[in-house]
């Protein structure tokens, strides 16, 4: 063996590259996690659920959209942004979910502050929070995706 | 077995085009998505505010909402640029490490 070194000095660089690049893979995003994912849909489900039902069982009158009947849906959907949070946070490698998550419930607070000042919400601005959030469950999705065509490129 | 860097380099290229032409239609198939997506929203907008469903102070708050919902969405194109960046890398050092064990086991 160490004849065939000496008449193939490559095999010294070989050597020491098998060495160096030896289960070596580039890592840049975070691995995939279907329980994430699955959460994800389902918070997705939660909130698309709250809009869907405020718009058909729900009218202005009488008060009949008062920000009191809809806090403690509010209040359970930002638990699980809160959460989906923390989870995309303490991963590394993935603060591009992370920042969709904080955009996520930024956005979800903000208009559950709109709701809470007029005590109201007309059917436009329900329709168009109903898109909003789930475009970014879209993005929250995607991002997923992306995750999981690292761990499995598409053939 | 001789190892030949111009025919491992040749192939490391080639297993990174291979790999970047096989994510790209992810990358694709995202953006018109995203892209669609961002036209219904911005057609709602403006509907609702030339029939006085918004008023104009919500719809300009809703404009100031759609920075960050474009925000949400080129995070999300990405990671999957990143994962494509990683699938490609990955494919090319694999190429290497076979090139060099292999040239090993042969002078062995």
């Amino acid at each position: 063996m160490m004849k065939s070194i000496k008449q193939h000095p490559i095999l010294l660089v070989a050597f020491i590259s098998v060495f160096l690049f030896g289960s070596c893979r580039v890592a840049l995003v975070p691995a995939y996690d279907a329980n994430l994912l699955s959460q994800i849909d389902a918070t997705s489900k939660q909130v698309d659920k709250f809009y869907l039902s405020m718009l058909e069982t729900t009218t202005k009158e009488n008060d009949g959209r008062k920000y009191e009947l809809f806090a403690n849906d509010y209040v359970n959907i930002e638990v699980e942004l809160n959460s989906l949070l923390t989870k995309n946070k303490i991963k590394p490698l993935n603060e591009n979910s992370t920042r969709i998550c904080e955009i996520t419930l930024q956005l979800w607070q903000k208009y559950k502050e709109e709701h809470k000042e007029k005590n109201t919400l007309s059917d436009g601005l329900i329709k168009l929070n109903r898109q909003t959030f789930s475009d970014l469950f879209y993005a929250m999705q995607v991002a997923e995706k992306g995750k999981d065509m690292a761990n499995n490129p598409p053939k | 077995m001789s190892f030949d860097i111009n025919t491992v380099i040749a192939d490391m290229l080639t297993a990174i085009k291979g790999s970047v032409d096989k994510d790209w239609k992810e990358v694709k198939s995202a953006s018109a998505q995203f892209l669609e997506r961002d036209k219904s929203r911005m057609e709602m907008i403006a509907t609702f505010r030339i029939s006085g469903e918004l008023s104009q102070e919500d719809f300009e708050s809703k404009i100031e909402d759609q920075k960050m919902i474009i925000e949400a969405e080129l995070n999300a194109l990405a990671v999957i640029s990143k994962a494509m960046a990683q699938n490609a890398a990955n494919a090319a050092i694999d190429i290497l490490e076979k090139a060099v064990i292999g040239t090993i086991k042969a002078a062995l």
